[in-house]
């Protein structure tokens, strides 16, 4: 597999989550964080994580606002609502059973 | 879902629908906000400001594309959807405007008219009364049906045991309407309600200004007072509150003003300008005029106040028989008895059925215009299918095209809603200037927001059955011939089966319209055509009430005065030239007669089963002047005077039951009540009356003389142009006794066409929507003939240049047209088979499956069908073969 990995939906939103749940920051800054801390293994096609805020923030997970950025512009800074906290727990956990699931599969010696 | 989150999500959603405009600025700014950090980032690595955007532009990954998802993500409100086929459609009919307008205004026609019935329906049977608790109103009348009286009126003294002894009621009060004088410079007439002093309680409302009777004042000789309606108020003291405490002469008696009613007061069809109390004379039990209306105790059912009452009536008959007019106890088997009913069914029971008939007339016709306006449409789509299947091809779901095309028809039949009832509401602003005098409740009947929601709701029903015809048939669609075939697409055997139903549809229920209007026709051609037994062309009826202060009571004195004043008006009027002849009486046929037990000598029948006769006193001269035959005998002379032997003239019905063979004249007659015997000196023919029954009630006359009546009627046959008479009778009527009024003064034959002036009603209209719906349906039949040759153009092409007579292709279509039209025909003729049952009530002496009716109407529609036909089929037989062959 040469090409970095697709992000699937549902992974993107709970990446997502997990970084607002540092700190609030706008949608160009996660997109560089992203591509920053996983070595731009993970790669979003730019675009496709607005559709995913908003989507987010259409369930209450997250909520925005207006605030003044770089250079006198302003630009929207989401953050994680209470419930968002919780949902993030919830998807982290459930990550880990499916990683630690596929991971036992394939610790499976040959025989 | 987590309460927590519950803020945001419907934060979220009402934003989403109510601040669209920012929620779009929002998204584009925050992705425009993206790009350009992107295109820094490049143009710090040394890209060109240009390239530097193009790159960031390629990573973003398209725009739109990543715009239209967020809004997906957002969750699209039904209201955008619903809002862009809303405007998609409008666009399409700016396209093609005729057909908008037609289709408009034909649904505009048929939901106009049916909001319009609708708001009489409403208004008049609907709607509860305008009073507190209004369920608890009723009615109370007495029955005594083996002597004829369905429905008997109280008098004072069963009023008044009513009102002591029941315990069904919380408050129970009788009144009578009848016209008095107001006087003044210039005398007119008022209608007055002369009421108990509980009647206000009754319905519980009070007077706008002023306050209601007080028992003291419902005395004999102490109810001098008045409450006027505002319209009296407005028109006679100029709405000037300084009115209340003056006095009034009514009847020549002062009266002084205590109250003013609210504007639109009125108890059942006659609004009354004044109300007064009645007086009530427990020691008179004679005279039974009074109607009586009470409010039931909580808990207490109608049948159980009648019930309560009717044992007062009977314990109050075992006390005194005079109670109910006897001189003996009835019978114990003999029915009588009261009967309560609701208040508002008493009111408006009459005109249920014609209403409810208009009603479901005129929904026919809404069937009937939303069936063209699909036939339209489906014509339409035939030509519209290319612009669905390509819609289809580029991912439009199947269902979204049909919300698409059902949105479209709820467009059309809204606006023609909207303009319909701009048509209804003003036409129910005309109906106090139409000649129906007996439709109750017209002042409450306004197109309001009942009536907007009923029409709202209609068009959204209307609308979505009638597209449904075009909207399946975008089931066909998709399929690749529909894009390559050219706008005259062949309607497919699916489609013409559906036109072909819907026209077939069309025509039946106008057959049903017609033999419905066609029955209400023969009905009043026959109520007006029937030989009356006298002429009443060339009579003007002239009603003069004396004034009571000298002309009231029944002494021997002012039976004096009453006769000296008809001798000298009718010495007075005969002379004036223009009159042919002139009479009195208490009133002409139609007026509203007076009922009486009679006996016969010789042919005694026990107490209680007497016979009906309609009375009526005339002058010497009256059945000469109503052109009513004497058959046997003479007429009243100037002999027959008070003091002369009592004489009567009866009329054929009575001589025939009694003397079939001998002769009436000499014998005697005694009336219910009297114990005198009158003596038959004559013998006229008979006469029709308002209450056509069967069998015949005779009729029976007094010398006026004899007995005379405050209430003059004057009948004047003139010769020519009635108004210059007229005149010259009010001069002469004020030269005699200036204090009387001109009361009513019309032909005869007005008096006798509103008396069928509902039936007359329901005549015209049902007429008018029959006319209506042929018309309907025949441009419906036009319409589909029209498209059935318009698709089979090329098959006709190509018969003509095989080498077929032009007039076979004549025949063919004709022949369709037929094979629709009988469809049409027997259908509707079986359905007005089973509809027209329904309308029994309203017919007289016509019978509902009249074979005249049914045979008719039905041909006369087949043949305006064929004549619709006629252009399209010679269309047909003129196609120009080559064009048709043409290759699109």
């Amino acid at each position: 597999m040469s090409k970095p990995a697709d992000l699937v939906q549902g992974t993107l939103d709970l990446l997502v989550l997990k970084m607002l749940a540092l700190e609030p920051m706008n949608g160009w800054d996660i997109s560089q964080r992203l591509k920053q801390l996983s070595s731009d293994v993970l790669s979003v096609s730019d675009g496709s994580l607005y559709p995913a805020l908003h989507k987010l923030e259409q369930q209450g997970w997250i909520t925005s606002e207006w605030r003044p950025s770089e250079n006198n512009r302003r630009a929207k800074f989401y953050a994680l609502t209470r419930a968002g906290r919780r949902q993030l727990q919830v998807e982290a956990d459930s990550w880990d059973r499916l990683a630690s699931a596929i991971t036992a599969v394939l610790r499976l010696r040959e025989a | 879902m987590d309460l927590d989150r519950l803020p945001y999500v419907v934060a979220g959603r009402l934003r989403s629908l109510f601040r669209r405009g920012r929620v779009e600025r929002e998204l584009d700014e925050e992705l425009r906000y993206h790009l350009e950090r992107q295109a820094e980032v490049y143009a710090a690595r040394g890209m060109s400001p240009a390239a530097a955007r193009s790159a960031a532009l390629q990573a973003f990954g398209g725009v739109e594309f990543q715009k239209e998802r967020a809004r997906d993500a957002r969750g699209v409100p039904w209201f955008d959807e619903l809002s862009a086929d809303v405007r998609y459609a409008l666009r399409t009919f700016r396209r093609s405007p005729a057909f908008a307008a037609v289709a408009v205004a034909t649904l505009a026609l048929g939901i106009g008219a049916t909001s319009a019935v609708f708001s009489l329906v409403d208004g008049i049977l609907l709607k509860p009364l305008p009073f507190p608790e209004p369920e608890r109103l009723v009615r109370l009348v007495q029955s005594w049906p083996e002597i004829g009286l369905e429905r008997w009126g109280l008098s004072q003294t069963n009023a008044a045991v009513y009102h002591d002894r029941q315990k069904s009621f919380s408050s129970f009060a009788a009144f009578t309407v009848r016209t008095a004088t107001l006087g003044g410079e210039r005398p007119s007439q008022l209608n007055v309600t002369y009421a108990t002093a509980d009647f206000f309680g009754v319905l519980d409302v009070a007077p706008m200004v002023g306050r209601p009777f007080l028992p003291s004042e419902d005395v004999p000789g102490r109810n001098h007072v008045i409450i006027l309606s505002y319209g009296l108020w407005q028109q006679r003291f100029g709405g000037d509150r300084k009115a209340l405490g003056t006095s009034v002469s009514i009847d020549g008696f002062p009266a002084t003003v205590i109250g003013v009613m609210r504007p639109g007061f009125a108890v059942g069809t006659q609004a009354s300008d004044a109300w007064m109390p009645l007086g009530l004379d427990r020691n008179r039990p004679w005279g039974w005029f009074l109607a009586v209306i009470g409010r039931l105790r909580p808990g207490v059912t109608p049948d159980a106040a009648a019930r309560e009452t009717t044992d007062i009536l009977w314990a109050a008959t075992r006390e005194d028989p005079v109670f109910v007019g006897r001189t003996q106890v009835p019978d114990a088997r003999q029915h009588i008895r009261t009967i309560v009913t609701p208040l508002r069914e008493a009111l408006v029971g009459k005109v249920t059925r014609p209403l409810l008939v208009l009603q479901v007339a005129v929904a026919l016709i809404l069937l009937i215009a939303a069936a063209n306006v699909a036939t339209l449409l489906l014509g339409r789509g035939v030509s519209r299918s290319r612009e669905l299947t390509l819609r289809i091809a580029l991912g439009a779901s199947r269902g979204r095209v049909v919300r698409q095309l059902l949105t479209e028809t709820v467009v059309l039949a809204l606006a023609g809603a909207l303009i319909g009832l701009g048509l209804a509401a003003a036409g129910v602003r005309l109906l106090p200037h139409l000649p129906i005098t007996s439709l109750p409740r017209v002042g409450e009947v306004h197109v309001d927001g009942r009536v907007l929601g009923f029409a709202i709701l209609l068009s959204v029903v209307v609308g979505i059955l009638f597209g449904l015809a075009p909207a399946l048939h975008t089931h066909r669609l998709g399929l690749s011939s529909d894009l390559n075939e050219g706008p005259r697409g062949s309607a497919r055997g699916p489609a013409r089966r559906t036109h072909a139903t819907l026209v077939v549809g069309q025509l039946a229920l106008t057959v049903v319209l017609l033999i419905g209007a066609g029955l209400v026709l023969k009905t009043v051609q026959r109520l007006l055509g029937q030989d009356l037994g006298f002429r009443p062309e060339g009579i003007t009826l002239v009603n003069l009430p004396l004034p009571r202060d000298r002309y009231e009571g029944s002494s021997p004195e002012v039976g004096a005065r009453i006769n000296a004043f008809t001798v000298e008006l009718l010495d007075r009027v005969r002379r004036l030239p223009g009159v042919s002849r002139a009479a009195v009486a208490w009133g002409p046929p139609f007026w509203g007669s007076g009922r009486n037990g009679y006996r016969v000598e010789g042919h005694e029948v026990p107490a209680g089963a007497e016979g009906q006769t309609v009375t009526n006193a005339v002058s010497p001269g009256y059945f000469a002047t109503m052109e009513i035959p004497l058959k046997r005998g003479r007429d009243f002379t100037a002999a027959d005077r008070d003091s002369s032997a009592l004489v009567v003239i009866v009329d054929q019905t009575l001589a025939r039951r009694f003397w079939p063979d001998g002769d009436a004249i000499g014998r005697r007659i005694q009336m219910t009540g009297d114990t005198v015997w009158r003596t038959i000196v004559g013998l006229v023919g008979g006469v029709l009356d308002n209450t056509p029954s069967d069998p015949p009630i005779p009729h029976t006359y007094f010398p006026y003389s004899q007995e005379p009546g405050r209430f003059v009627n004057l009948e004047v046959r003139t010769s020519g142009d009635a108004a210059p008479t007229i005149a010259a009778i009010r001069r002469t009527v004020a030269a005699i006794e200036p204090q009387v009024p001109l009361d009513v003064v019309q032909p005869l034959t007005d008096t006798i066409r509103s008396s069928v002036s509902d039936l007359r009603l329901t005549e015209i209209l049902l007429g008018g929507f029959a006319l209506l719906a042929l018309l309907l349906a025949a441009v419906g039949v036009y319409g589909v003939m029209n498209l059935a040759v318009a698709a089979r153009r090329r098959e006709f092409g190509i018969r003509l240049a095989i080498g077929a007579e032009p007039g076979t292709l004549l025949r063919l279509v004709l022949g369709q047209g037929l094979r629709l039209a009988a469809a049409g025909a027997v259908l509707g003729v079986a359905g007005a088979w089973v509809v027209t049952r329904w309308m029994r009530g309203l017919l007289y002496g016509v019978s509902t499956t009249d074979p005249v009716v049914f045979t008719a109407l039905p041909l006369l529609l087949v043949a305006i069908a064929i004549a619709s036909c006629a252009a399209p089929s010679l269309r047909a037989a003129g196609s120009d073969p080559l064009e048709a062959l043409r290759v699109e």
